[in-house]
């Protein structure tokens, strides 16, 4: 009798999870979490992240909240290492008890979460990294807001190929998952234009000497560079190219399509083509979206607002627009639903986003090119 | 013809770098006997320092030289000072922990004060680009290999004829008998640690110039410390000569071979000469590796 209790209990406690799916909700307020870099270089991108969801539960708040009760957030910093945002994670849906995750790092800290995220259930929105892994499946609770880079690059590499037919084509990329991504996007590509690769190599993450690379690109004839770097890596690239006296047109990505990166840069990087489903910052969509962050952040943290501010408030609204939907009834189920079946949001700095029915938002993308003079981009037609 | 000067002049210049900071690792071991693990983070928050300086002073760039120099000096003697000097008698495992728990403290510090933007130093003349005979390269790029010759002539100087160079070459020896022969080790330690930060110094701020600045720049500590093993861990003049066959290595495995290859080049150098000479290029025999 008594292992049988023993059982009945250790059940209960197992199916604890599911039944405690309003977590973090109580009559006055609803905790929020996230795990992300805050510190270290990828700080650029965690900490605009940051103070986008902030604007969104900012906006919230003072419209009233969620059924009355105040949006709270924490945030975990990861440093970007993968160890340490599974340890952070734990933390927030088991210690801090939060409701939903505004964020989950970067792409590949966000695949490793993957078991945990499917274990527990809690409504997760993923607006930093968005790699197929993380839809395709799709899973219940998991909530991808924008483009794959894979999609990204094929887009990119399609106008290029369209914009330079018959030219040779270099290609560095990063020996990791984010590089897998832009070399199959440029596979794709290539099955439907005329690309023809002069010169292809991968690079090790955290390199910073890329002058033998680029000689080598010189040495090619190379005329259209696809700079597959992230931040650094494309600022050196670009540089070498400079210092070289070389002047293919250059392709970077979106993870670093901030005014910071053509300022390190200087006047050569003016004409660099980027792709990106958010709206440059200068845009008037942009201007009206720091008008907004001036009412809520203050001037020093407006001046850190970037792309990631723009992808972390359009996925915050979602989410927030969703547990406005369930407010009379609070829980993780219905969150889910509300997410993959909701209206579009539209913010302005995105196209209109919604699920659809899936877990993907699966955003349209726009060619850019960067402008010195302004240190912005403007749409390419 | 050209695109193999190409590769040895870029080697030459990232070499450069390496080297410098290289010879900050040695010149701290030789004095002390210690590994100094925020070496990287050192020269990066005096590169940090010396941005700071270039925006405030519009660009200047003798004025940004010289503070930054002064600021890499005091800052390196108020670390050894505070928290090297204290643990001098403690196991060296305990302080090179030490070394390596202020590379983490300065890397945070460093986003605290500043941020994790890349900046451009905004210092004309050493991002400008010089011709030199159809190879071009730029300002800071030459500078940090004037640097480096300027630093190894002085070490080498320093060491045969300064009383201060032989009274270092003493306490490296044996701490203790230098000590009774009433050498001031505390004095001798000071300098080190002082050349040292100098040297990484302008190290991080030459390669900011040229390339950019980040937080990410206190990686150049670590692709460093393989150049000081290759040349000698106690050989200041040999860690500048590892450095510089690391980088220009580097570059011909890049541009010859496969440039995925070049970041593995120089550790295969390194482990070839360390089976032969484990003690490095121009190291003593008798040092204790750990």
């Amino acid at each position: 009798m008594k292992s049988w209790k023993g059982a009945a209990l250790l059940a209960a406690a197992l199916a604890a999870p599911a039944m405690a799916a309003d977590q973090g909700v109580t009559d006055t307020e609803i905790l929020l979490g996230e795990v992300e870099p805050l510190t270290g270089p990828p700080g650029l991108l965690g900490i605009a992240h940051n103070l986008g969801v902030r604007l969104a539960l900012a906006e919230a708040n003072a419209a009233g909240g969620v059924g009355g009760r105040t949006l709270k957030l924490v945030a975990e910093d990861d440093g970007y290492v993968t160890s340490r945002t599974i340890q952070s994670l734990r933390k927030l849906i088991g210690v801090d008890k939060v409701f939903a995750l505004t964020a989950v790092s970067g792409s590949g800290q966000a695949v490793a979460s993957i078991p945990v995220l499917k274990q527990s259930g809690i409504p997760t929105m993923i607006p930093i990294g968005p790699l197929p892994p993380l839809y395709e499946p799709p899973m219940d609770n998991v909530f991808v807001v924008g483009q794959s880079y894979t999609e990204g690059m094929h887009q990119l590499a399609l106008f290029l190929a369209e914009k330079h037919p018959g030219a040779k084509w270099g290609v560095i990329t990063q020996d990791d998952d984010y590089g897998a991504a832009l070399r199959e996007g440029i596979e794709q590509a290539k099955g439907e234009a005329q690309i023809e690769v002069a010169f292809e190599t991968r690079y090790a993450r955290g390199q910073k000497d890329f002058s033998s690379e680029m000689l080598r690109v010189k040495d090619a004839g190379v005329e259209v560079l696809i700079a597959g770097g992230i931040i650094s890596e494309n600022i050196a690239m670009v540089k070498e190219a400079e210092k070289l006296g070389i002047t293919p047109a250059i392709a970077t990505f979106w993870p670093g399509r901030v005014p910071e990166v053509l300022k390190a840069i200087g006047p050569a990087s003016d004409g660099i083509y980027a792709v990106d489903y958010v709206a440059p910052i200068q845009s008037d969509a942009g201007q009206a979206f720091l008008e907004l962050a001036r009412k809520h952040l203050t001037e020093d943290e407006v001046a850190r607002v970037n792309r990631y501010t723009m992808t972390g408030y359009t996925s915050t609204r979602l989410l927030i627009a969703a547990m406005q939907t369930c407010a009379e009834d609070l829980t993780w189920a219905c969150t889910n639903q509300a997410l993959a079946d909701g209206p579009a949001v539209d913010t302005g700095v995105m196209a209109p986003a919604a699920f659809a029915g899936g877990r993907f938002t699966n955003s349209p993308v726009t060619i850019m090119q960067a402008d010195y003079e302004t240190l912005s981009y403007a749409p390419v037609d | 013809m050209n695109y193999l000067i190409e590769l040895l002049v870029s080697g030459l210049a990232v070499g450069a770098v390496y080297g410098l900071i290289a010879m900050s690792f040695a010149i701290i071991f030789k004095a002390t006997g210690l590994l100094n693990f925020a070496q990287g983070e050192m020269g990066m928050i005096t590169a940090y320092v010396a941005f700071s300086i270039a925006s405030a002073t519009d660009g200047n760039p003798w004025l940004t030289a010289a503070g930054a120099i002064v600021f890499s000096v005091l800052f390196a003697l108020a670390v050894e000072r505070i928290v090297i000097r204290p643990m001098v008698d403690e196991p060296i495992l305990a302080r090179i922990m030490t070394t390596i728990g202020l590379a983490v403290i300065f890397r945070s510090g460093t986003m605290l004060v500043w941020d994790a933007l890349p900046h451009d130093m905004g210092l004309a003349a050493g991002s400008a680009l010089v011709d030199l005979g159809g190879v071009r390269v730029r300002g800071a790029q030459i500078g940090v290999v004037v640097a480096l010759a300027v630093a190894v002539a002085a070490m080498l100087a320093f060491f045969r004829y300064s009383r201060f160079g032989i009274a270092m070459r003493a306490v490296a020896s044996d701490d203790a008998t230098a000590r009774l022969m009433g050498v001031k080790t505390a004095r001798v330690q000071q300098a080190a640690w002082g050349a040292a930060a100098v040297m990484s110094g302008i190290a991080g701020a030459l390669f900011a110039i040229a390339w950019e600045l980040s937080p990410s720049l206190y990686a150049l500590g670590l692709k460093s410390f393989p150049a000081t093993i290759l040349g000698g861990l106690d050989s200041v003049v040999g860690s500048a000569f590892g450095g510089v066959v690391i980088g220009i290595t580097e570059n011909l495995v890049g541009g010859y071979l496969s440039p995925g290859l070049k970041e593995v080049a120089g550790f295969v150098i390194i482990i070839a000469i360390l089976m032969v000479r484990p003690y490095g290029l121009f190291g003593e025999k008798r040092i204790e590796r750990l």
